[in-house]
């Protein structure tokens, strides 16, 4: 059967509801949600369908038509073709479910937690366009193709951190979230640039197939007298990687994700946790072909390094949503850094896991929001176990699955990339995912204890109630997922088919993929299993009774330090952007002196000579007569006198 | 009579009819100005339609001599440079016409003066000799000074008109004199175009000419075009323009210089052209980075605004610096994508200016509230403004910076033209649409009201232009292969020696390729 088109009606569904809805039912918000939740969840059924039927692996893998099309010239010389594309294999059908299935969710989810936002039509296109722009992230083919759903995805985050734009904090943090991811995105577009040049071709299929030739034909130097070509491999593939830094927010650019927060919360569950930020991820695995040594050497240890930094913050943060903000930085740590360890099928892997329980997570933090008034800080909340039941075990489901307790989903994943660690024999990295793990389990139990045991730290937290169904249904089935997409599914095998290795054999049998981990490596499955045990001792130590954190007291300057995210905000306003503006300010008094004193001196200039020109013209015919004479005397100098 | 005689009559004719109409009818003459664009928009969109695609030569031509002995005659035509052009300008002169109800006093003066400038501007871009080619486009510069001086805004407004007046007529002057040049040192005897196209074709001129000219013909039409530096005119010029005035003249008449320099310039004078490619890349840079970061430092919006356009035109001569196909065909896109996009941003800062009374940035703030289209349409220019793809500037801009990209000596302007694109562009525009448009509403905007029914109409017209292009670009790129081809060719004169390496290259490659797949 052929089913070819159905890729491009779950692409192009979203679009049509939010053109649909932002032209013509604003102002009728049943239909606009209808509308946006019905593209897709239809989306999610044609891809199951077409997942079932056509398999991981469709026959025909690829369709396109040309987009944009300038050239060739009949004598030769450059030319540019772009098509518009779908490249359909395990990664991107895989990634295609993940993206319909949570976003279908918790579009039914938003329909309870905006009911009650004047702009609730408004809210819904923004959700459909971002749908939209991420499947064509997911269903690229090419790379200027990716690049410009790269910058869609970009609006409709920025469109939705600043959904309530009237607040100036939200305002101002969908900006700075555009800002940084552009300048993730310049470096993107200069890998795309320098790929191009090498390989005259932006279709990732024809470049993969191309390289192992273009290798051996230019034997290391393209062309000669440039850079060797390993290096300027290295240098594409790190700038290519730039962009990832910035949508997956990594170190450096890290520093936007945290005030995304500042948007309604089922976008931080959709965009800023599950889907939008793991994009990075997925492109780096999409082109992880053309990534040598070196760059995924960096990779490796910028991911290891974000996964560091971003959890030590977490653990002192007191804002529920920014708590798991910064947790989502550190599990997109964790993943770009088994990118970096030549392990995409574990990156995908947790990936998927996390985008189940990060969600979950998100949402019910959502449900915690709601049930408090909007009242964010846990040191606020408290005892809210029997208040909000389905919330609170729910949670803890998402919480052991993020901590990673065996035989939660988060478990298997985070195993996979610690025990690729592992296996590279990269012990630092190891050592510091363990140490994450540890952390990791430490703020996620410090957060369960404060907001959901302990004492009733106010009084909203007395009142607080459970939400409604369409609220919690959606956590439910989160739950379920996160538990069983781990070692019960095997989503890894999905991921297998596409990066086949030699070390790891696809598990045949069910029980033998939920026991593998310990078989196949028990170093990294005991040693992540101990960090977890740790992370809960301690925090059940400090948390479990307290009423405010003692941290501070015991930590000092160091906990002001994580609280503070160690400065990187004030560290940049201080050096790149005090830089830029200076080089504007310069440039503007400069433009300022030539709109006005250098135009002012040319009008001031000719008026002087004119008034200057005037006292020649006396009328007096005697001074005349001398300056003719004069004048006379001097050219017969000048011609004669020689 | 071509179809183009009746797009550029139309507008012209009209302006003759008004001159008949008693001063008190404004509702009529405002009439008369919409249904004339309208119907010449109406009619360049037709022409753009039954546009054939795979035709060599001009289309829709006209030829009526007028001074033989001079070789001047009335010639019209299109390809597939130009007719994007037209169809641009068409729209933009309806959309202008359409935000002219801000005018208030001296209307019939007003509508005379806008006719005779969209009747200019689209008589500029159909011509193909060089004659009218530049009168066409006096009798569009100079109605902008007078409705800058007469209808213009703000305490700089004599200074503004003092300033653009000079500017631009010394642009146009050397200019003229580059093109005078051109025309004796060719010996064609003649101002058609295609035909001295051809000539110099066969008898190149001299290269000591062409080092003459080219400077001329740059300089002149760069300062048309507000080339770094001689830019200042025109933020201070739009700041104070009406709005009509400067939608036409920011988004259509600016670019007469850029097509210029396309359609004579470098076909005529390859040899200059090739020697001054490197400066005009640097120059282009100033435009990009040195005015994006002025444009950082404004505090009124229209100024912004203007910067902003003075930046995009950085990407055209890029563009045009490359010589290459990708480049100059990325170029045209653009001229076209900141024609929509500039007459929009015009609008609607002409539009906020009619509601507040005032364009400092830092009195406004909050209006999407109250403001949910005029501010919705604000933030879609802002965002087509730094190139987000799905509007057609993307696709401008993306195309030249991969046609600079393959200009070796290029890199490192490339890279300095990506973090123009791509970072300065979006911190103005965005820290624009926060402090104009979110965050606190001030009290005193309370009473602004939002755009209703047809006055929607000239926004949501262009808005849907730059997205028509930008996700359908080949509308466009297919009409320019051809003609974009030929020009780069004549720019080119050492392109058909260095073409057999390049093929042996290719070839070389081809074969290792064939034989690693035969030895599996």
């Amino acid at each position: 059967m052929h089913l070819n088109f159905l890729p491009w009606i779950i692409l192009f569904l979203p679009l049509a509801a939010a053109a649909v809805i932002t032209l013509f039912t604003l102002r009728n918000r049943q239909v606009s949600a209808t509308l946006s939740v019905g593209a897709v969840v239809a989306g999610f059924i044609l891809s199951v369908i077409f997942v079932k039927v056509a398999g991981w692996q469709p026959a025909v893998s690829e369709v396109a038509v040309n987009w944009l099309s300038v050239g060739p010239l009949q004598a030769g010389g450059g030319s540019l073709q772009v098509d518009f594309g779908l490249h359909l294999d395990a990664l991107s059908l895989a990634m295609m479910l993940i993206v319909t299935g949570v976003a279908s969710l918790i579009h039914i989810y938003s329909m309870g937690y905006m009911h009650d936002d004047p702009s609730y039509s408004r809210f819904f296109a923004c959700l459909s366009l971002f749908t939209f722009s991420m499947l064509g992230i997911v269903l690229s083919n090419n790379f200027l193709q990716l690049f410009i759903f790269w910058e869609l995805v970009g609006v409709s985050s920025y469109l939705l951190i600043g959904f309530w734009y009237g607040k100036a904090s939200a305002a101002d943090a969908a900006k700075k979230a555009f800002i940084t991811n552009r300048l993730g995105d310049f470096g993107f577009i200069l890998g795309i640039l320098l790929i191009w040049g090498i390989f005259q071709s932006l279709n990732f299929v024809s470049i993969q197939q191309r390289l192992p030739e273009i290798l051996n034909t230019h034997g290391g130097f393209i062309p000669p007298g440039s850079l060797p070509f390993g290096t300027t491999l290295t240098i594409a593939g790190l700038l290519i990687f730039c962009g990832a830094a910035g949508k997956s927010a990594q170190f450096p650019l890290h520093v936007w994700l945290p005030d995304a927060m500042e948007g309604p919360t089922p976008v931080s569950a959709l965009i800023h946790a599950a889907t939008m930020v793991a994009a990075g991820v997925y492109m780096l695995c999409r082109v992880f072909f053309l990534l040598n040594d070196d760059a995924l050497q960096v990779i490796a240890y910028i991911g290891g390094f974000t996964a560091l930094l971003a959890a030590l913050i977490a653990v002192q943060q007191n804002d529920i949503k920014r708590i798991l903000a910064y947790s989502t930085l550190s599990q997109l740590g964790y993943m770009v850094m088994a990118v970096g360890l030549k392990g995409p099928p574990a990156a995908m892997y947790h990936l998927t896991t996390h985008a189940f329980f990060k969600a979950l997570l998100f949402l019910g933090a959502g449900s915690v929001i709601l049930g408090m008034h909007h009242e964010q800080d846990i040191w606020n909340m408290g005892a809210l176990r029997k208040k909000m039941p389905v919330t609170f075990w729910t949670f803890m489901v998402g919480t052991l699955a993020l901590a990673g307790l065996w035989p939660f989903s988060g478990f298997f994943s985070k195993d996979a990339i610690i025990g690729q660690a592992f296996g590279q024999h990269n012990y630092i990295l190891f050592g510091v995912g363990v140490f994450v793990a540890m952390l990791t389990s430490f703020y996620m139990f410090r957060l369960m204890l404060v907001v959901f045991y302990g004492s009733t730290k106010s009084d909203d937290a007395g009142h607080a109630h459970e939400s409604p169904g369409v609220i919690t249904w959606p956590l439910r089935i989160l739950a379920i997922c996160s538990i069983f997409a781990g070692g019960f599914v095997a989503v890894e095998n999905i991921y297998l088919k596409q990066f086949p290795s030699e070390t790891t054999e696809e598990a045949a049998s069910f029980a033998h993929h939920l026991f593998e981990p310990f078989i196949a490596a028990p170093a990294a499955a005991l040693s992540g299993l101990g960090a977890l045990a740790l992370g809960f001792i301690a925090a059940y130590a400090l948390y479990a009774k307290a009423d405010k954190d003692p941290l501070p007291e015991k930590l000092g300057g160091l906990s002001r330090a994580m609280r503070n995210r160690f400065y990187f905000d004030e560290l940049y306003d201080a050096t790149v952007i005090r830089l830029h503006n200076t080089l504007a300010a310069i440039a503007g008094g400069i433009d300022w002196c030539i709109e006005n004193v250098f135009i002012g001196f040319i009008r001031g200039g000719t008026d002087f000579a004119g008034r200057g020109l005037r006292l020649v013209q006396t009328g007096n015919l005697q001074t005349y007569a001398f300056l003719f004479a004069l004048g006379a005397a001097l050219v017969l100098y000048l011609v004669l006198g020689k | 009579m071509s179809i183009l005689t009746y797009i550029v009559g139309l507008p012209l004719l009209a302006a003759i009819v008004l001159a008949f109409v008693p001063r008190n009818f404004a509702v009529i003459m405002r009439f008369v100005a919409i249904v004339a664009t309208l119907i010449s928009a109406v009619l360049a969109i037709v022409m753009f339609a039954r546009f054939q695609t795979n035709t060599a030569g001009y289309q829709f031509e006209q030829q009526i001599d007028w001074v033989r002995t001079l070789g001047i005659s009335y010639h019209v035509g299109v390809d597939g440079i130009n007719v994007g052009l037209v169809l641009m300008g068409a729209i933009v002169g309806f959309a202008a016409a359409c935000c002219s109800w801000e005018i208030r006093s001296r209307e019939k003066e007003f509508y005379i003066l806008l006719l005779v400038m969209t009747g200019g501007i689209l008589g500029a871009f159909a011509s193909l000799d060089l004659f009218f080619f530049y009168f066409f486009h006096e009798f569009a510069l100079v109605p902008t000074f007078i409705m800058i001086g007469l209808w213009g805004r703000g305490e700089r407004k004599n200074y503004a008109t003092f300033q653009i007046t000079l500017y631009l007529s010394v642009g146009a002057l050397i200019a003229l004199i580059g093109l005078i040049a051109l025309y004796t040192q060719s010996g064609a005897n003649t101002f058609d175009i295609p035909k001295l196209t051809e000539y110099v074709r066969a008898n190149p001129l001299s290269v000591s000419a062409q080092h003459f000219i080219f400077p001329l013909l740059l300089f002149g039409f760069g300062i048309l075009v507000s080339l770094w530096p001689f830019h200042t005119w025109a933020p201070l010029g739009y700041g104070s323009a009406p709005t009509p005035t400067a939608m036409l003249h920011a988004g259509v008449l600016k670019k007469f210089g850029l097509y210029g320099l396309i359609r004579v310039a470098l076909p005529l004078m390859p040899q200059a052209a090739q020697h001054w490619m490197q400066a005009i890349a640097w120059l282009a840079l100033g435009n990009l980075v040195y005015c994006g970061w002025v444009a950082m430092r404004q505090k009124n919006f229209n100024r912004l605004i203007g910067y902003s356009s003075v930046a995009h035109m950085g990407f055209v001569f890029l563009g045009i610096a490359t010589l290459s196909l990708v480049g100059i065909t990325g170029a045209v896109l653009v001229m076209i994508a900141h024609g929509f996009l500039a007459a929009l941003t015009f609008a609607l800062s002409g539009y906020l200016y009619q509601q507040t009374g005032t364009l400092e940035i830092k009195e406004l703030g909050g209006l999407l509230r109250k403001l949910p289209f005029i501010g919705t349409a604000l933030v879609i220019a802002a965002f087509a403004g730094c190139g987000l793809p799905g509007f057609a500037n993307f696709v401008g801009e993306v195309t030249v910076l991969f046609g600079a990209w393959s200009v070796p000596t290029f890199r490192v302007i490339t890279v300095l033209a990506c973090w123009g694109a791509l970072i300065i562009g979006a911190i103005y525009m965005l820290r624009a649409v926060r402090n104009i448009l979110q965050a606190d509403l001030p009290a005193k905007w309370a009473g602004v009201t939002d755009a209703h029914l047809w006055r929607k109409l000239p926004f949501a017209l262009l808005i849907a232009c730059l997205l028509v292009f930008g996700c359908f670009p080949r509308l466009l790129t297919e009409k320019l292969r051809d003609p974009v081809s030929a020009i780069v060719q004549m720019a080119n004169p050492v392109l058909a020696p260095t073409q057999p390496t390049a093929t042996v290259q290719v070839d070389r490659i081809n074969q290792s390729i064939l034989t690693s797949t035969a030895t599996k």
